[in-house]
């Protein structure tokens, strides 16, 4: 029993996979997370179930993908008779510890876990800085502090680079000088535009209503800031994502020192993980919400300091799609507690430790309730469910007579995907063996009708605007 | 700035409909203060003090808390005092009602412009909130000058590793040292060099220090920028008077409310 490990996940929020210095990108210094790298495997092909906060981490918690926990976006309210990790872990002979963002709605994170920090109100957004540094005190006191035979396993979900959406807030009714008119920065100091920049307009209806028109469903008051953007702008937009993930790094690198010094980190297993990524002026998006790379892929580090446990080091696995359902039973595995019937994951020790195992051909991803993905070897695949005439809360899907319009990239020839292919009489075979394999990963869900009022309110009110478009075309 | 909110960019939170709004918070405490400036508390004594107000920077749509009546998330209070040995010593009391969490820091800095941190510090930082974390106490110091360590409950580590030549300062320091440095950062075009040490825990190597600009509204002020390696650009306003009048960075910005005795 004494011999399991300690489990340690760190995740940021909004981080994008390609966001860390190990990887190769050269606007940003992220020395700890780095390190994390060096001492274990990066997870490539990582996608999030659901590019927006409390969606994604409903699948953390549970295994499940979000048309099945019940919070498809972050109004909703995860199912009460779900299981949740912390439940599982206490259940199972572990001290389940949580410090920092939750964002899981419907469940008490306090009645799961036991809570180091919690911050004084619910942690949305916001303020990001308060936040992780005193969960970083938290985790502190608790490392130096930590006297038990049982194993703990602990959470720590820091908030940056999230305050990238306080940046973009900033912008949302006043004129901002460009950084060369501020005179604090040179134009050589800063990132150059994403060579995605322009992007095919050929989007989904979802897309355009969620994230494009004037009165987009989401942040439109953010949109009609950015739109009187120069170059400059956007490029000062991620000289600014990338210090606050520099930001969060020195955070996570106080944790890992504390690790080492505390001699906890010979047998400390530690997952390193994003909710989701972040647009950064790709597709002229900002923010997440859209099922482009930027906004869906992210990190995911199995580390070990120490030797204690068998982690394949300083290695990257390109192969295997890696989803974050695969959290839950990778923990679980772990920490030799049985998984629950039915959830979606599956565990990547076994990948972590270089062992073949048959794994998945694609990774499967929704968004705002209605937006589908499949990302294979070769294509990925995006979509939509049209909105019901008469809503019955129950997420759409498998049913290919209600989707709407698609999108197809070529991952080899456009990792940048901005040519949508979709439309191409020669990838009509193409088009329909990624919808097959949409529709059989979906028919393999067990969605659940959602019955809060909260986000059936949000369902009726995007469904009626979808549905006006759908008509009107506008 | 524009004819209905006359703040400068650079802490420009007024949120449009947002309630309380900040234009009228940070205008007001600052018009206060301002007002009294140069009317009394400006006897040479051992100690002076400046009292901040903390306002959020952040968009308060998140916020599940319904509507406050005030604005202000906190207090930020700095004392300093030169003691016989010619240094400065420093007590900053920070409470912060969003997260939770206060810190008191106590530190010593040499008696030089860029007021370079000496001998030991602490930081005793404590959670009001209903969690397992109580309280953290920090202290530090810097072994041969350049190695900054840190114990945390007994465990002592390395937070960093500063060139010996570089001046080592704080944040909270800079409401010192931008007053006396302004002919030095304005004449140096693009900024000068430092290293600061966050909150007396997070080490800032490469950072720089620059001139910005002077306003008019809505008092006198002349603006300085910091920025560096994981630490977001902040502003910093000087007053006539030379007090620090509005710090902004990019979580909160901190208002001169009231100051007590005057540079010895």
């Amino acid at each position: 029993m004494n011999n399991r490990p300690n489990i340690l996940f760190i995740n940021t929020d909004q981080h994008s996979w390609d966001a860390l210095s190990a990887y190769g990108n050269p606007y940003l210094r992220t020395p700890n997370i780095d390190e994390l790298h060096r001492n274990g495997t990066s997870f490539r092909r990582s996608f999030c179930t659901d590019p927006v906060c409390a969606a994604a981490r409903s699948s953390w918690a549970t295994g499940l993908y979000t048309s099945e926990t019940g919070v498809p976006f972050n109004g909703g309210y995860l199912h009460p008779e779900i299981p949740d990790l912390g439940q599982l872990l206490n259940a199972g002979g572990y001290r389940a510890f949580h410090c920092g963002k939750w964002h899981v709605p419907g469940r008490n994170v306090r009645e799961s876990f036991r809570t180091l920090y919690y911050g004084k109100t619910d942690i949305g957004a916001g303020g990001a800085a308060y936040y992780d540094s005193a969960s970083t005190h938290a985790v502190a006191d608790f490392l130096t502090n930590y006297d038990s035979d049982e194993p703990f396993y602990l959470q720590i979900g820091y908030v940056d680079p999230h305050d990238v959406c306080e940046y973009l807030h900033n912008h949302e009714e006043k004129r901002i000088p460009n950084p060369l008119e501020q005179g604090i920065v040179s134009e050589d100091d800063l990132p150059p535009l994403p060579e995605n920049f322009d992007y095919d307009e050929r989007e989904t209806v979802l897309h355009r209503v969620c994230r494009r028109v004037d009165d987009a469903l989401i942040h439109a008051a953010i949109l009609k800031g950015v739109r009187g953007w120069d170059e400059l702008h956007w490029r000062y937009l991620r000289w600014n994502y990338y210090r606050f993930i520099e930001k969060v790094d020195a955070e996570i690198g106080r944790v890992l020192t504390l690790l080492r010094e505390t001699s906890l980190h010979h047998n400390t297993l530690i997952i390193f993980s994003a909710d989701h990524g972040e647009a950064c002026g790709s597709h002229q998006m900002f923010q997440k919400f859209t099922l482009y790379e930027e906004s869906v892929r992210v990190p995911f580090i199995v580390a070990c300091l120490g030797d204690g446990i068998s982690v394949e080091k300083d290695r990257f696995d390109e192969t295997h799609f890696v989803s974050g359902v695969d959290l839950f039973p990778t923990v679980c595995d772990y920490a030799g507690v049985d998984t629950p019937e039915g959830i979606q994951g599956m565990s990547v020790r076994p990948l972590a430790e270089g062992r073949d195992v048959l794994w998945r051909d694609c990774a499967y991803i929704e968004s705002n309730y209605w937006g589908r993905a499949i990302v294979t070897e070769d294509y990925k695949y995006v979509t939509e469910y049209k909105p019901k005439v008469v809503e019955d809360f129950s997420p759409p899907g498998p049913d290919a007579e209600q989707l709407g319009l698609s999108q197809l990239f070529n991952r080899h020839d456009d990792p940048g995907e901005t040519e949508n292919l979709a439309e191409d009489a020669a990838y009509s075979e193409v088009m329909g063996t990624c919808r097959n394999k949409l529709l059989a990963q979906e028919a393999r869900l067990h969605r659940q009708q959602i019955v809060h009022p909260s986000p059936k309110r949000v369902i009726s009110n995007w469904g009626e605007r979808l549905r006006a478009y759908w008509e009107h075309g506008r | 700035m524009n004819d209905s909110n006359p703040l400068h960019w650079s802490f420009d939170y007024n949120y449009g409909a947002q309630n309380p709004q900040f234009a009228q918070e940070l205008i007001r405490t600052l018009r206060r203060y301002d007002s009294e400036a140069g009317t009394g508390g400006t006897q040479k004594v051992p100690a002076v003090t400046h009292v901040y107000d903390i306002l959020p920077n952040y968009w308060r749509g998140y916020s599940r808390g319904g509507v406050k009546e005030e604005l202000s998330i906190g207090i930020a209070i700095i004392e300093r005092s030169k003691n016989d040995d010619n240094l400065w010593n420093y007590s900053v009391q920070y409470e912060n009602t969003t997260s939770g969490e206060n810190l008191e820091i106590k530190f010593c800095c040499s008696d030089e412009n860029y007021r370079p941190l000496t001998g030991n510090w602490s930081v005793d930082a404590q959670n009001s909130g209903d969690d397992t974390y109580s309280r953290l106490s920090c202290e530090g110091y810097l072994a041969l000058d350049s190695e900054i360590r840190l114990r945390i409950n007994g465990t002592e580590i390395t937070a960093g590793t500063v060139d010996a030549s570089v001046k080592l300062t704080c944040n909270w320091a800079l409401f010192d040292v931008i007053p006396v440095l302004t002919q030095t950062i304005q004449e140096s075009g693009d900024g000068i060099d430092i290293a600061v040490l966050e909150d007396l825990e997070q080490l800032r190597p490469k950072s720089r220090l620059g001139f910005l600009e002077s306003i008019q509204t809505p008092i006198s002020l002349d603006g300085y920028y910091v920025y560096g390696v994981g630490f977001l650009p902040s502003y910093w306003w000087l007053d006539a008077h030379g007090n620090i009048a509005v710090a902004s960075n990019f979580f909160e910005t901190l208002v001169l409310r009231e100051k007590m005795g005057d540079r010895a």
